[in-house]
């Protein structure tokens, strides 16, 4: 007929049929496939690497970075990121003796300057003295000018001088004179100076740091460097990296062993309340109703008024203790929903007509099922958790300082937010990319494990 | 016989999915004239939906694709636009209902209104008008207290009463041809036979064609005038009821007909099966030569290695099989050949 | 219908009982005097509170009192705050936390069916990938966070303009409400979106959306009465948990812009150990939120026709 090459061989019988048993691709344990889906998604895997890296920067980087984490560093105190660390080796500080020293004043109106170059040991300012009038001193660290607003007075005086040493750090501050009528308001009379602040050293504080080998070495004037802070230092002056890392360990263990602990808790109950099914089942689920209704934030925070926090601790049990009593129902239910499926199935009643006992069939037939379930929720309740205890060490009612978690930087950095934004966004980046890699994860997982999506491919 | 109402063409429908493309029709052609019954049959996942969705318009694009082919409805073509004359054809001219009648409505949309929709886009009809006249199908499709079950949601409805509901939607613009995909499948029993009495009158009064899918040769024999028999995506055998009941010429229909249970008077369809051995092949690869053949008792070397070609077996009859190539031997038992048809 | 809402509410006020007595018991559980420290206070005014709270009597007929006086809606004077009563702070405060809570769950509500309608539609296209990005970012970023960012942004937008395009805090005029409602329903927003989006995606491929293509329906119409309609009733079902979000939130954010409103208040009450104020809000703050669970309900059972004739 169409196609004339036929020969007569063509019509004998096919010997075996061996492509009939080519009918359906190569299949896959449930867990290999998964893991395989997994691998494909692009997101997932990134996120599985964040994760690694967070877990190593947490567990391993305070070996590498070994930098007490409480240690204050005085001399660069809410420094920021590649902050200059150049320090000049100077005298001891000496007192000042302004009435013995000639001054060349400014010829600004109040007179209004500096009597010797400024340094970290002292600003030392020196103006005209009007008798019998009294000056108002303010420092600042914008220009007023721009701010519109002195703030805080640092002295009022009635001399012609001040020295400054209040908490002084290298950089620019703002020092504004004011002149004051007698009843004490302000005159129009004002002077504001920009003053660059030298950060300087003594040379027995130098060798104290470790910067010289021994006094001998010492040389004024000598550039020295100070301790590198490569995240800069918080408002106490401890370092950011080293508490970042020691940060982190709590938030991550409270992240991930929370989940773990309630998940694993709401397993349990959910199985056994799902296996027994009748009564019990009833009225163990109306319990978890209830604790499901309780409000879990403001039961977080009741928690820890009442048990409080005692000296010397941290608070990081009660925090676990208090998630743990009260998140386990979500995932209990959801595993009883899962056995409830599950026990109607077909082999999980053949497993029992061929005289399985309940903890086998449970074991070997229930649990593996719900476990890609049970996996799924552990992901997503990370960052929930890491989010709870931010949100309760930010309003303070977390962890306890000096024990750092990123919440609580969180809460101590946005206080210095506009000066020194660097203490509160390191752990508000890490907090956000720690959520963020487990809840792509969790996507991924969830999408991997689906056995739904298993027959529509 | 008369102009047929739709001629498909040579239709290829593929899916691009990521574990590669999947063939689901390669290439069926078929005719569907007025107050006719076309049964569909053949084993699930052989392409029998995507065949009629894909007249609909319902298969999904991506990752669907009709590649080649035609359809056209009274001489103008259904597959590149579903509208003719500013009207959409589907819920018209052609209307369709599905197997699963308890997925198949909208649970938070009142029964009626379902119905009553389909009027107001396509006959113009004004909301209680169209509700009214919705009353008035549902009582033609024998549902009880009609009107108060047009104000019901789908839940509140049972499976059997469902499809009736579906099938009073399908009819309300008394569209020329219904599309039944395996409608009695997911149904009991008892229910089945009074969904196919429904559809057989409505048939009658109405004069529409019916394309109706089906695995279940039971139904074909009790509704069909011509029958259509695919495997992995092509037409395998056409012809009247007769040429496929008592002249098969194909091993796989008579493979189906085999499993087909021989005593009718049991009701339990299951029962006492000759199954055809293996499953249908992989679409992401179909066999080579003929997609049968891996299953095929009969299967010979040319099978393995080159598609068959079409054999004329009767008026309306045909069948695309190697054993009725003049070189090959005599046809085994069962196979009626062409000689034989037209006695 | 009717029975099961009976049911509910007697649920929510038992869950408001254990949420009272728990503070109850709990605070007394704390060692110490809850009005020693007081200094404002006069022998004579102590002698009245102890007589009026029972505060000389055994701790049972101290509980007692206490539910008498919550039944009432009293829930007793602070300690710190100059005497002033919890009734009057709560009535003071909490009408400016729900504003701004009203505000930020509308806010939500509408951003996250609009956003994840659109996203649905143009699945895999780039509207989708870029607000599933922004969203990934709205739910990764801790509130205090957002907040601080956007008073940050709004300080540094004033300076530049030179004059206060917005106030960066405080409370007063609507200008005032904007930004903190924003950021504080900005993570539920991006949680509502994610879940709208895959709600649409779950409802386009369902069955009644394709027989309601093979009706022959205008794309239009079935999108707005089939599509949406199912889509959004998930949505409505999670509104309990983020109206308990929103209110939690609004601690945060009414912190970070001064706003004065009850959640502030009762941060500075837990910080300052006021135990009166304590209680009473966190009373407070529980049956709100049980109700508004329970309402959310009612309201869910209204629209899904399923749960309106079943229950
Ligand atoms: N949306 C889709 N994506 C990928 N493959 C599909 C899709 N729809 C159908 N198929 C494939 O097309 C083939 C035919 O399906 P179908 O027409 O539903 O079979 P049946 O004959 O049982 O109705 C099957 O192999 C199925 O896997
Ligand atoms: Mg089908």
């Amino acid at each position: 007929m169409t196609a004339p090459s036929l020969s007569p061989e063509d019509f004998q019988p096919l010997q075996s049929s061996v492509s009939g048993q080519q009918l359906s691709r190569p299949s896959l344990s449930y867990w290999a496939d998964a893991w395989r889906r997994l691998k494909e998604n692009p997101r997932a895997m990134a996120s599985l690497g964040l994760i690694a890296f967070l877990l190593a920067f947490v567990s391993i980087g305070p070996y590498l970075w070994q930098v007490d984490p409480s240690a204050q560093d005085l001399d660069q105190i809410g420094i920021g990121p590649g902050a200059d660390r150049s320090v000049t080796l100077a005298a001891p500080f000496q007192p000042w003796l302004p009435e013995q020293q000639a001054t060349t004043l400014d010829d600004n109106m109040l007179g209004f300057t500096l009597a010797m170059p400024a340094t970290t040991q002292a600003v030392r300012l020196v103006w005209t003295m009007e008798n019998g009038t009294r000056y108002r001193l303010y420092r600042n660290l914008f220009d007023p000018s721009d701010t519109g607003s002195f703030g805080l007075p640092l002295a009022e005086l009635d001399r012609s001088y001040f020295e400054d040493r209040l908490d002084l750090q290298a950089g620019t501050y703002y020092y504004s004179l004011v002149m004051l009528n007698a009843d004490g308001s302000e005159t129009t009379s004002t002077v504001t100076k920009d003053i660059q602040v030298t950060r300087v050293i003594s040379a027995a504080e130098a060798l104290q740091r470790g910067l010289i080998e021994s006094e001998d070495d010492a040389q004024l004037g000598m550039a020295l460097e100070l301790a590198w802070h490569p995240l800069g230092t918080d408002y106490l002056g401890r370092d950011m990296l080293a508490r970042l890392m020691y940060g982190g360990q709590v938030s991550l263990f409270i992240g991930l062993f929370a989940p773990l602990a309630f998940v694993l808790l709401g397993v349990i109950y959910g199985s056994v309340a799902g296996f027994l099914g009748g009564a019990t089942d009833q009225a163990m689920m109306r319990f978890a109703d209830f604790v499901v209704a309780l409000p879990f934030l403001l039961f977080m925070i009741l928690f820890k008024v009442i048990f409080g926090i005692g000296p010397g601790e941290s608070g990081i049990w009660p925090m676990l203790v208090a998630m743990i009593i009260l998140l386990w129902p979500a995932p209990a239910r959801l595993v009883r929903g899962q056995i409830l499926q599950i026990r109607e199935e077909g082999y999980v009643s053949a497993s029992r007509l061929l005289g399985g006992t309940t903890t086998y069939v449970v074991g070997r037939h229930m649990l593996p099922n719900t476990l890609g379930v049970i996996l799924v929720t552990i992901t997503f309740q990370v960052p929930s958790a890491i989010f709870t205890e931010a949100f309760l060490s930010f309003i303070g009612m977390g962890v306890a300082p000096p024990t750092p978690s990123w919440g609580a930087m969180c809460n101590e950095g946005i206080k210095s937010m506009l000066t020194r934004p660097h203490e509160l966004m390191f752990p508000a980046l890490l907090i956000s990319i720690t959520v963020l890699a487990f809840n792509l994860l969790g996507d991924g997982l969830r999408d991997a494990l689906d056995a739904r999506m298993r027959g529509a491919e | 016989m008369s102009e047929p109402l739709l001629q498909v063409e040579n239709l290829h429908v593929d899916f691009q999915t990521y574990g590669g493309v999947v063939q689901a029709v390669r290439g069926v052609s078929f005719d569907v004239f007025a107050g006719q019954t076309l049964a569909i049959v053949g084993e699930s996942g052989c392409g029998k939906s995507v065949t009629v969705q894909s007249l609909m318009g319902l298969i999904p694009m991506p990752p669907g694709r009709i590649h080649q082919g035609s359809a056209r409805l009274r001489g103008q073509d259904i597959l590149a636009s579903k509208m003719i004359a500013g009207q959409d054809i589907r819920g018209s001219q052609i209307s369709m209902i599905f197997q699963d009648p308890m997925t198949s409505l909208n649970p938070t949309m009142n029964v009626g209104s379902q119905i009553a929709e389909t009027l107001e886009v396509h006959r113009g009809y004004s909301k209680s008008e169209a509700f009214a006249r919705a009353i008035e199908l549902l009582d033609m499709s024998k549902i009880p207290e009609a009107a108060k079950r047009a104000k019901q949601y789908p839940f509140e409805f049972s499976g059997g009463m469902l499809q009736r509901a579906m099938i009073a939607m399908a009819i309300a613009c008394e569209p020329a041809i219904l599309v039944a995909d395996e409608p009695t499948t997911a149904l009991d029993v008892t229910i089945q036979a009074q969904i196919l009495d429904l559809l057989g009158d409505l048939q009658k009064e109405t004069g529409m064609a019916i394309i109706l899918i089906t695995h279940d040769l039971g139904v074909v024999a009790r509704m069909a005038d011509e029958v259509m028999v695919m495997y992995a995506g092509e037409v395998v055998e056409k012809g009247s009821v007769d040429d496929i009941f008592y002249r098969s010429g194909h091993p796989y229909t008579q493979g189906l007909r085999q499993a087909m249970p021989t005593n009718n008077k049991s009701t339990e369809a299951e029962q006492t099966l000759v199954a055809i051995d293996g499953s249908p092949p992989d679409l992401f690869n179909p066999p080579r030569g003929c997609a049968y053949h891996p299953r095929c008792p009969y299967a010979m070397q040319v099978c393995a290695q080159q598609a068959p070609p079409t054999s004329i077996l009767g008026p309306t009859h045909q069948t695309q099989c190697w054993l009725h190539h003049d070189m090959a031997g005599a046809l085994p038992d069962g196979l009626v050949s062409g000689n034989e048809a037209g006695r | 219908m009717l029975k099961y809402f009976a049911k509910r509410i007697v649920l929510g006020l038992v869950t408001i009982w254990f949420i009272a007595s728990a503070t109850f018991f709990g605070m007394h559980a704390v060692p110490g005097d809850p009005l020693a420290g007081d200094k404002a206070m006069t022998a004579q005014i102590r002698a009245n509170l102890e007589a009026k709270y029972g505060l000389d009597q055994p701790l049972g007929t101290q509980y007692l009192i206490y539910l008498g006086n919550i039944v009432q809606g009293d829930f007793g004077i602070s300690y710190t705050q100059e005497n002033r009563r919890v009734n009057d702070i709560i009535r003071e405060h909490f009408p400016i936390s729900a504003t701004l809570g009203i505000l930020a769950i509308v806010f939500a509500g509408l951003g996250g069916v609009l956003w994840g309608a659109l996203t649905a539609l143009y699945r895999n296209r780039w509207p989708d990938v870029v607000i599933m990005f922004l969203v990934i970012l709205g739910i990764s970023v801790p509130s205090f966070v957002v907040a601080a960012i956007s008073q940050w942004s709004l300080v540094g937008a004033n300076l530049a303009a030179g004059t206060t395009i917005l106030p960066i805090g405080g409370w007063g005029t609507v200008w005032h409400m904007l930004v903190p409602a924003l950021v504080l329903g900005l993570s539920t927003m991006a949680y509502l979106t994610r879940l709208m989006r895959s709600s649409m995606l779950e409802v386009v491929s369902t069955d009644y959306i394709r027989t309601a293509k093979a009706k022959g329906l205008p794309a239009t119409q079935i999108f707005s009465r089939h599509q949406l309609r199912n889509a959004i009733l998930p949505v409505v079902t999670v509104l309990g948990p983020a109206i308990a979000g929103i209110t939690t939130g609004g601690f945060v954010v009414e912190i970070v812009f001064a706003i004065p409103g009850l959640g502030r208040y009762f941060v500075q009450a837990i910080q300052q150990l006021d135990y009166t104020v304590i209680m009473g809000t966190t009373v407070f703050y529980g049956a709100f939120l049980v109700f508004m669970v329970i309402l959310v309900d009612l309201v869910y059972g209204l629209i899904d026709p399923r749960v309106r004739v079943e229950k």
